[in-house]
């Protein structure tokens, strides 16, 4: 053993020449000396080794260059050796080339880390489930949905289809918040219900104790609980003693019995709890209330296309039998990982295909650096090969160079990725996505790192190792440093390409842009300053607790109104109920449609500022026997056009199931945009609480004089006086609120607009070098110029007219790419088409602005040249 | 042939390569036996190691000052081992080293800083 690492140290090590004539020798004696010394004698042969090693390769190379005719026999590790220490020598004689070279490289490849990062683990990643791509979604969509997404169903539809379809093991989950008890500060957790054994059909083992099964969920079942790692964690330490223990969760006494591994969130973070469900038999048959996700685990042998079709028969059979709830209707059938990552991953691919370009755009920049390097080293490579270097040799050591350049970049790059990852992760938005706790600089990416700085590597050193390796050396040899027209154009290309990347990028950037600064332009249609906002979840909701707080909240001094309602505006369509007018009655086949309602207080309005459009608001008499509703605009538009919608009765829900029995619209207000500034305001129904008091919890909404985050210990104390144990959750201003619906824009906007900057930076970097370098070329021609009469002027148009040249060129290139390529991010525009033309005309402006300012020096450089120096120094 | 390399302008010679030119003196030896007449020698003051004894064994060979047997000593039936004799401008190396180092240990005796040859 011990003498077979020794010979393959020889191999690696020593010179072919030295290794052929003296290995076996060399192995049969150290055989004999680990015989007599012990295994150990290998230590005592790497010193003289390595100093055999690295005289032996001196001597070899001396003898080399004097015999460079002589192609001598190396083995590839020699020559890959000797090109590295050459590589190293003449980069560490230019160290600002290398300097520059390495930076830039490296904020490309560190701007591709962090972004693949996210990525990684939130688009390519498989979840934490076991043999997942066989866990599909099932949803039940409006016939006319086209994202795909994890819709909800009515227990009635979800245990039809768990008895009736056969190619899949079929769950179904809703979200439920309970407050935590009996641990310090009482807490608001975030759980989920199992119905119909999500745990089983996720198919995930437990860290310890056991999953919800079936059984869980019978009527007499005791109430049992599953933890999540976290929660475990941060409760108890690591006492797996835990189960059979009992843990108060809203008032309700569960027993532990089981622990989730860590990383396992199903179906999304933060997920701290799992609870079977407890449904009864009538609650079962509810087919009006859509609140269960469903999700299933395809059988053995059954394909997803299957598995569609099945559901297609279903969803047939259902809208014949239950014509009213399915009534175009349709049931989708999806891979689990696109319906959970959904509507994200165009925001993130757009991002990727962003710093690929800005990495493709870094890539041309140091071809053309080295292009233009290695043009001023013809002479040198013309010796090598005069002297019997073959083509192949010089290109290879060339690409070594730039191969150095890349993985030094490629290793800065990872910093640099590091740290930009911390500022994506520090913004809200980002950890917002899903799966985005799963994000890191793991393996993959480390992996991903060094694929990329390989490639660009490659990339960017093969145009300078393919100009020169084929460069006749005569020529070479007589024109000195001076280009040939080749390689010229070779640098042309490249700058052109980088100015139709920088295009492209920019035109990407000025559309979301424009799109973003037309979104902060949306009127909201709330006045959002000088307004508090947090929510309160009591354990059980005495009917005296909201009103009583709203009072005490109004007596504080700086305050102005407050009120509450279910769901905040701007955050959300809220829940939703069948809109039914009374006066005009659907016919029986055709399924109403739900509209969002918010349950409020009479002050509502006035607080965030809605505005009364015609009749009145609520006020204090609408109460549960005279129930009176207020409706928007948009509401107006959709079911009353063109008719005076109030005092028509109406009612929500379903017939036999109605939210109250039946209510006069009394009033119209203004429209608030809830489903996000860039959607269209959803029709709402405004209830007065007096006519819903059981809500389970509330957002209040406090309009205050001055700073609203002053009065929050006195809300505080408000709140703990009527009940010490309800917690309070999400405090924020409705500014704050407000600014949170348009994040995911301004994240992918203030990327973007990094990245293009980026780009253009580099491109316009790109334009000077080349003309910078042009100039340096031509300084005998200019001089000769200069000398037979030329102006100044006349020196400078003619750089400034290869400069308009390369950007006119670029421009039209860039341009039509980015007419093709900007049709891909259209859903992340709003207010602009992905060809607007103001957009593409300012983007043009600023690259042939920032182009031909680039241009400028370079020609200014050239009117400077001296004919009689330059000339002598031919 | 650049300088550093050559062992002519080598001197004085290294301590290991003077060892294995004495080992070769009255003697056609192979590597390892080479390594243990010097240890024996020296009283295992100067210890070869496989590499150490070739990097020089490569020397040697390059400076013309030892060669290689062509055929195996009879009684040697191991393939592997290669036999190195001295030639006589490796003699008169080792020589030379030692007459150099005789003339030093005089002068050291002049001086009375050694004792004088019995």
């Amino acid at each position: 053993m011990i003498v077979r690492i020794y010979r393959a140290l020889l191999r690696l090590l020593l010179p072919s020449r030295f290794h052929d004539a003296f290995a076996d020798d060399m192995t049969a004696v150290f055989a004999e000396l680990a015989r007599e010394r012990g295994p150990l004698a290998l230590f005592g042969e790497l010193p003289g080794l390595v100093r055999l090693a690295v005289r032996s390769r001196r001597s070899d190379r001396t003898m080399r260059a004097h015999a460079v005719t002589t192609r001598l026999e190396e083995n590839v590790f020699d020559s890959f050796a000797q090109d590295l220490r050459f590589a190293a020598r003449t980069l560490g004689r230019a160290p600002m080339f290398t300097l520059v070279a390495v930076v830039t490289l490296a904020l490309g490849i560190g701007a591709n880390t962090a972004i693949f990062s996210v990525v990684d683990a939130v688009l390519l990643s498989p979840l934490h489930l076991s043999d997942p791509d066989r866990l599909v979604a099932v949803s039940e969509v409006p016939k006319s949905a086209t994202t795909i997404s994890i819709g909800s169903t009515s227990p009635g539809s979800f245990f039809d289809w768990k008895d009736q379809v056969k190619s899949m093991q079929l769950a179904g989950y809703t979200p439920v918040n309970r407050v935590l008890t009996g641990h310090g500060e009482p807490e608001q957790l975030i759980g989920t219900t199992s119905i119909g054994g999500l745990l089983q059909v996720a198919a995930v083992r437990p860290l310890f104790g056991r999953v919800l099964t079936l059984d869980d969920e019978a009527a007499d079942a005791p109430q049992v609980i599953v933890l999540s790692f976290d929660l475990w964690h941060r409760l108890y330490g690591d006492d797996r003693r835990i189960l059979g223990q009992s843990i108060n969760l809203g008032g309700v006494p569960r027993t532990i019995v089981g622990v989730m591994p860590a990383g396992f969130t199903f179906p999304g973070a933060p997920n701290d709890f799992w609870v079977p469900s407890r449904l009864d038999a009538k609650f079962r048959a509810n087919r009006d209330q859509y609140f269960i996700a469903a999700i299933g685990r395809l059988a053995p042998g059954t394909t997803i296309e299957r598995a569609q079709a099945e559901m297609q028969v279903e969803s047939a059979r259902l809208t014949r039998d239950w014509p009213m709830y399915n009534q175009g209707t349709r049931i989708d059938v999806a891979p689990l990982r696109d319906a959970i990552v959904g509507a994200t991953s165009q925001r993130l691919w757009v991002l990727m295909g962003a710093v690929a370009f800005v990495l493709l755009i870094t890539c041309a920049n140091l071809g053309n650096l080295l292009l233009a390097r290695a043009t001023t080293r013809r002479r040198e490579f013309a010796v090598r090969r005069a002297l019997g270097a073959g083509a192949s040799r010089v290109t290879r050591q060339l690409l070594t160079e730039s191969l150095v350049i890349a993985l030094l970049g490629g290793a800065m790059g990872l910093a640099v990725g590091k740290a930009f990852l911390k500022l994506v992760l520090a913004a809200q938005v980002t950890t917002n996505l899903p799966r985005s706790d799963e994000i890191a600089l793991d393996g993959r990416v480390l992996l991903f790192t060094l694929i990329v700085s390989l490639i660009a590597g490659v990339f960017f050193g093969v145009v300078p190792a393919w100009q020169l390796g084929r460069a006749p050396a005569a020529g070479a040899l007589r024109d000195g440093d001076r280009g040939s027209g080749g390689s010229q154009f070779a640098r042309g290309v490249l700058v052109v390409a980088e100015l139709a990347l920088a295009m492209i990028l920019l035109a990407g950037a000025g559309l979301t842009l424009r799109s973003f600064s037309l979104l902060e332009r949306v009127n909201p249609g709330v006045r959002s300053d000088h307004v508090l906002t947090f929510t309160v979840s009591p354990r059980s909701a005495a009917p005296t607790f909201f009103p009583t707080t709203l009072e005490r909240i109004r007596a504080l001094r700086g305050v102005t109104s407050a009120a509450v309602v279910t769901t905040l505006p701007i955050s959300g369509r809220g829940i939703g109920a069948w809109f039914n007018r009374i006066d005009r009655p659907l016919p029986d086949n055709v399924q109403p449609t739900g509209e969002a309602y918010r349950v409020v207080t009479p002050d509502y309005f006035a607080t965030v500022g809605i505005r009364l459009v015609s009749g009145r608001l609520l006020n204090g008499d609408d109460r549960k026997e005279a129930p009176a509703i207020v409706v928007n605009e948009a509401l107006v538009k959709k079911y009353y056009p063109g008719e005076n919608p109030i005092g028509k009765p109406v009612y929500l829900g379903a017939p036999d199931n109605r939210l109250f029995q039946q209510a006069p619209i009394v009033g119209v207000v203004s429209d608030t945009r809830d489903l996000g500034l860039g959607s269209d305001p959803a029709p709402t129904v405004y209830i007065p609480l007096a006519v819903m008091p059981t809500w389970p919890f509330f957002s209040y909404v406090v309009r205050t004089t001055g700073d609203p985050a002053t009065i929050m210990p006195d809300v505080r104390r408000i709140v703990r006086e009527l009940d010490p144990a309800v917690p309070i959750r999400n405090v924020e201003a409705l500014d704050d609120v407000v600014s949170a619906a348009v994040a995911p824009a301004r994240w992918s906007t203030t990327l973007l607009s990094v990245f293009a900057a980026l780009a253009l930076v580099m491109a316009v970097l790109g334009v000077f070098g080349v003309l910078s370098f042009l100039v340096t070329q031509r300084r005998r021609e200019i001089g000769i110029r200069v000398a037979l009469g030329a102006s100044p002027s006349a020196v400078r148009a003619l750089v400034v007219r290869r400069g308009l040249g390369l950007v006119a060129a670029g421009l039209i290139l860039g341009g039509a790419g980015a007419l093709a390529v900007t049709r891909l991010m259209s859903t992340l525009l709003f207010g602009v088409t992905p060809t607007d033309p103001t957009t593409f005309t300012l983007v043009a402006l600023v690259l042939a602005v920032a182009g031909l300012s680039a241009s400028y020096l370079p020609a200014r450089a050239a009117t400077t040249v001296d004919p009689i120096i330059a000339l002598r120094a031919e | 042939m650049p300088a550093r390399d050559s062992l002519e302008s080598a001197s004085p010679l290294s301590a290991q390569v003077f060892q294995i030119l004495l080992s070769l003196v009255d003697d056609d030896l192979h590597g390892y036996a080479i390594i243990q007449d010097v240890a024996q020698r020296t009283g295992g003051e100067v210890r070869l190691t496989a590499s150490t004894l070739y990097a020089a064994v490569k020397r040697l060979l390059d400076n013309g000052w030892i060669e290689e047997l062509r055929e195996r000593p009879k009684g040697d039936d191991d393939p592997r081992r290669r036999y190195y004799r001295l030639t006589p401008k490796g003699r008169q190396a080792a020589r030379g080293e030692a007459l150099r180092i005789e003339r030093l240990a005089g002068m050291a005796r002049a001086k009375q800083l050694i004792g004088a040859k019995r």
